[in-house]
């Protein structure tokens, strides 16, 4: 068998504003790959990790966050996160042995929390010698249903909603590292967002026909955040599959996928009848919106077994770019 | 009563060839591997492999995924040994392969595919293949075709005892027992069979690489590790009793139990950096299948009744230790099948030209499926799983005519019930000709509608199940042109062929995909066409006294295409091959067999296989072709308490650094040595 491993690693020099698209393959391929899109010259460069480093970026890439010059990218099923250096894509260091790792969040230049599916710990990093230093349990969680999913910082408290099988947003002290409240909700929020007025967003899904953690219909929830209490609730139709949620630069306007893309002002009284960008027999799986430009990117990942697709809109829902990277693009992250 | 061609030449020629050789080994029955040509009006336009003794029983170590790697078209999809092993037959998916032993459909009803690895081909005393339509004679759904598995009673009078040891690289370790009376009425065998090890070989892996830091963990240089294959432990054990009772007055009963303990991890992909000792993914299996017989055999007819049972308990746990010796479990899943089967068949030979055949068959599963277990809102626990029952029945009804002795005629109507649904009536025509006795030169050609029930998985797997699933189906159109020839000039020889063009188009194709909140789901969307070539050649010389060489080919050409709609604006998959089927493969064995010496070369070729399915090449999902050689060297000492089996098999000659699925690298060169005892009662 001839093999294409094993060629030169690729110098690149990435324009210093950009967007990371994470795809996150085939779950058991290890097909993961990393792209990037220079939204400047309208040019995307795929599987920059294993071009740049001449290894596999692994299984399941699930999540990326850039802090300071580093992108930190966070490989679920490798049990793995890779600092590379946002400029060369070269990696500058990692952490194993992680359980199931999915988001991370820095606290400050010496911690980071990284949340977990199957463990009922977030793992607690120190992210100059990329080690594990300590972990927060999580009340009422074993291992089995363990799930803690994405996390926002206000002031001294990271916010975390606990997603699969789960209806809850944990509050965490970041001085003590412990959970000091916790909100229920509805079932299963899968995001989270903070809006210019300090207020948390999260979309449940509602979980499905026949769970035994309950079927419900899915809802938009806007919790105060001095009170720790929901002050709003957006129900959508039951069956409905709202995920995804972002918010623009500004703080002000809401995105979310739900078959199609929809966007609604933060003060808005009800949920939008008509959606920003509608599907055309796509199936769109991931979303982010340009801090700057509000533009909103969506993906398709049509089969999942191919290149997905990357559509660029404008803010007002205007097709300007479409290009292909990797199988399954499923999270974005901007430089 | 059952009707041949007249090959009478051939098979003389041919017995003599066996005769020649019956010294080598008692337990070979090496007819099997000359003797072409005989057509039963049962298999009239059928296109079948039959997989000799010699292959089956090649050695203790292998398994039918083995068997059909290396001497079949079918491309065999594993990651190593003990390790699942599916099938794509004619470019279709794993489950559209029906797999029956003793005529028992033992594909998994959760899953709809077996796994080739957990059956030892020691424990298999007659296979072979029915390709696409052929499959209808036996059962429905077969969309690629069936695997016919069974086991028979050894002809023996008084007791026999065979005990093999082997002993192989990675500190492998194969044992087997075999004990068996019989006398002219009764038969009796018990088969066991004890495979264990590390199973931890290296490799270099390129997929990976291992940073050397300074004080300031700075990475100052990286390289590929060389690896051991982590977490790929196995220890599988299999037993097996069989009874037969012969009245010698035309009634045969049988009885066949197996019993299998198999325990196994599931080795870590190349780009895992968690540490293996401190993660725990195995998965153990309790099987149990018993089948009882009754064959009640007349001049012009025959009628048989089967009935069976098989008893499924599979158990995966995925662990990972949070303290030290404190493991939480991270998925616990537990499955329990049973399922109970009945047979009827009824076949009449009124007169040479004609032969009815029918049959009824009932397989009722019951199937609870617990994949994880949660904590619900109230703070009580609870399962997600399903309990689910299904009855599955099939009937058909066919008839065979041969007007004249040179050509053949048949058609078979099958009926399919699954649960409280009706499948659309599956037909099946056949037509053989003789076309010149000179070599006798066959042409066959089939038609079929065929139809394959969605599984239980399919159905009801929480979360994602889908109960509105249509059944796939679709046609099949098969020719072939098969020949055997047979000639003393200028050396004792045998040579057949046969070649075989095929066209099918599955509709209502299912896959899994995604879903907006984070599972997978089953849904009816792709159409596909298969077809392509299949190519099969035998040569069996005699060039001296004592020395016998044969040699069995096998070539494929199966373009297996999606051909439905689009599924999104951008869809690149269209019209291109589907993942993980090549499009070619090849394999060739070659015995050489002089007095009590056998030397055997194995070889097989695959083209590559795509990992996406718009067939794209990319750095991370590239599976190149490879070519893969084993040999064995064999020698039999024939000593006056009991009969001494010495073997030495090298597997991956060549140390092919090849890789048969994505992040699952294989093992280079490996050895084992095989002693085999049989003594002389």
């Amino acid at each position: 068998m001839e093999w294409d491993y094993d060629l030169d690693d690729e110098t690149f020099d990435a324009p210093a504003h950009g967007l990371f698209i994470v795809n996150e393959g085939s779950f058991q391929y290890g097909n993961a790959t990393l792209s990037f899109y220079d939204p400047q010259n309208n040019n995307v460069e795929n599987e920059i990790f294993l071009r740049a480093n001449g290894m596999k970026l692994g299984d399941v890439a699930q999540s990326m966050t850039v802090y300071g010059d580093k992108g930190w990218i966070v490989v679920n099923n490798s049990h793995v996160i890779f600092a590379i250096d946002t400029k060369t894509f070269k990696e500058v260091g990692r952490i194993e042995n992680l359980t199931s790792p999915r988001y991370i969040h820095f606290v400050s230049d010496e911690k980071a929390y990284v949340s977990q599916l199957w463990d009922n710990r977030i793992f607690i990093i120190d992210p100059r010698r990329y080690e594990v230093t300590g972990y927060i349990d999580v009340p009422d969680m074993t291992m089995e249903t363990g799930s803690t999913e994405q996390m926002v910082q206000v002031g001294r408290y990271v916010y975390c909603n606990c997603w699969s099988y789960q209806n809850r947003i944990i509050k965490i002290d970041t001085e003590t590292d412990r959970i000091v409240d916790q909100l229920t909700v509805g079932i299963q929020p899968t995001s989270l967002v903070v809006d210019r007025d300090n207020r948390l967003w999260t979309i449940t899904d509602g979980g499905y026909d026949g769970s035994p953690y309950g079927y419900e219909a899915p809802a938009l929830y806007r919790i105060d955040l001095e009170t720790f209490t929901v002050d709003r609730q957006f129900r959508f139709k039951m069956g409905e599959t709202p995920s995804e949620l972002n918010i623009s630069g500004d703080g002000t306007r809401l995105y979310w996928l739900n078959e199609d893309v929809w966007q609604m002002d933060v003060d808005a009284a009800r949920l939008p009848v008509k959606p920003l960008i509608k599907s055309r027999s796509t199936k769109y799986y991931g979303l982010t919106v340009a801090p700057v430009s509000s533009e909103v990117y969506v993906g398709d990942a049509i089969d999942y077994q191919q290149q997905g697709i990357i559509y660029r809109y404008t803010s007002g829902g205007d097709l300007i770019d479409s290009f292909y990277v990797g199988v399954t693009p499923g999270a974005y992250c901007w430089k | 009563m059952i009707m041949n061609v007249n090959l009478k030449p051939i098979l003389s020629i041919t017995c003599a060839l066996a005769v020649a050789l019956s010294s080598f080994a008692a337990e070979r029955d090496l007819k099997e591997v000359v003797v072409w040509g005989r057509r039963p009006m049962k298999e009239i336009g059928v296109q079948k492999t039959t997989f000799d003794s010699l292959a089956l029983k090649e050695n203790i170590a292998l398994s039918m995924a083995d068997i059909l790697t290396f001497n079949s078209s079918v491309f065999v999809k594993s990651y190593g040994r003990a390790t699942l092993s599916t099938v794509a037959f004619r470019g279709t998916s794993p489950s559209h392969t029906q797999v029956t032993w003793n005529g028992m459909r033992i594909n998994n009803p959760m899953l709809g595919m077996t796994d080739f690895s957990t059956i030892p081909s020691f424990f298999i005393d007659r296979a072979s293949l029915l390709h696409g339509t052929s499959s209808v004679n036996e059962t429905g759904g077969g969309l690629g075709g069936l695997v016919k598995l069974s086991t028979a009673p050894d002809v023996v009078r008084g007791f026999q005892a065979q005990y093999v040891q082997g002993i192989g690289s990675f500190s492998t370790f194969d044992e087997f027992l075999r004990l068996g009376y019989g006398n002219d009425h009764w038969q009796f065998s018990t088969r066991a069979v004890y495979s264990s090890s590390p199973n931890d070989y290296k490799y270099v892996n390129h997929d990976k690489k291992v940073n050397i830091y300074d004080d300031d963990k700075n990475i100052i240089g990286q390289y590929h590790p060389t690896e051991r294959n982590r977490s790929g432990a196995f220890k599988d054990f299999h037993v097996m009793q069989e009874v037969y009772y012969n009245t010698n007055c035309g009634d045969r009963f049988g009885l066949s139990a197996w019993y299998i303990d198999s325990n196994r991890e599931l080795p870590m992909l190349t780009t895992d950096y968690g540490d293996e000792r401190d993660f725990e993914n195995r998965q153990r299996e309790h099987t149990f299948r018993g089948v009882m017989s009754w064959d009640h055999s007349r001049e012009s007819w025959k009628t048989t009744v089967r009935g069976g049972y098989i008893h499924t308990h599979m158990a995966y746990d995925y662990r990972r230790e949070v303290a030290e010796d404190l493991w939480a479990d991270m998925t616990r899943s537990r499955s329990r099948v049973n399922t109970f089967f009945g047979q009827a068949e009824g076949e009449y030979a009124p007169t040479r030209k004609w032969y009815f055949n029918a049959g009824v068959s009932a397989h009722q599963h019951f199937v609870r499926s617990e994949d994880k277990n949660v904590i619900q809102q109230n703070g009580d626990k609870a399962i997600v799983g399903y309990d689910k029952g299904r009855i599955e029945l099939s009937g058909s009804v066919s008839a065979k005519w041969q007007p004249v002795d040179h050509i053949g005629l048949s058609a078979v109507l099958r009926e399919e019930m699954f649960g409280d649904r009706w499948a659309p009536l599956i037909p099946a025509f056949f037509v053989d000709g003789l076309l010149s006795r000179r070599g006798n030169v066959m042409v066959k050609a089939s038609v079929s509608k065929n139809h394959k029930f969605p599984t239980l998985n399919d159905m009801y797997f929480q979360p994602g199940g889908n109960p509105d699933l249509k059944s796939e189906q679709g046609w099949t159109y098969d020719a072939g042109l098969s020949f055997d020839t047979a000639g003393k000039n200028p050396l004792p020889f045998t040579l057949s062929g046969e070649v075989t063009w095929f066209d099918s188009r599955i509709d209502d194709w299912i896959i899994w995909l995604p879903t907006p909140k984070g599972f997978f789901s089953p849904r009816n969307v792709k159409t596909v066409h298969a077809y392509g070539i299949e190519a099969r050649l035998n040569l069996a010389v005699k060039p001296a006294e004592d020395w016998l060489v044969d040699i069995n080919g096998s070539y494929s050409w199966t373009p297996s295409i999606n051909d439905g709609e689009k599924m999104s604006p951008a869809d690149q998959s269209v019209g291109k091959q589907l993942p993980y089927v090549p499009k070619r493969s090849a394999s060739l064995t070659g015995r050489l067999t002089w007095k009590s010496w056998s030397f055997l070369y194995k070889w097989v070729y695959y083209s590559e296989r795509y990992t996406m399915s718009s067939n794209d090449y990319t750095l991370s999902g590239h599976l190149p072709e490879y070519y893969m050689s084993n040999i064995s060297l064999e020698k039999l000492l024939s000593l006056k308490p009991l009969d001494l089996q010495l073997k030495l098999a090298v597997n991956n000659l060549f140390n092919e650094d090849y890789l048969s699925v994505l992040s699952r690298p294989m093992p280079g060169i490996n050895f084992e040595f095989f002693i085999g005892l049989t003594p002389k009662f």
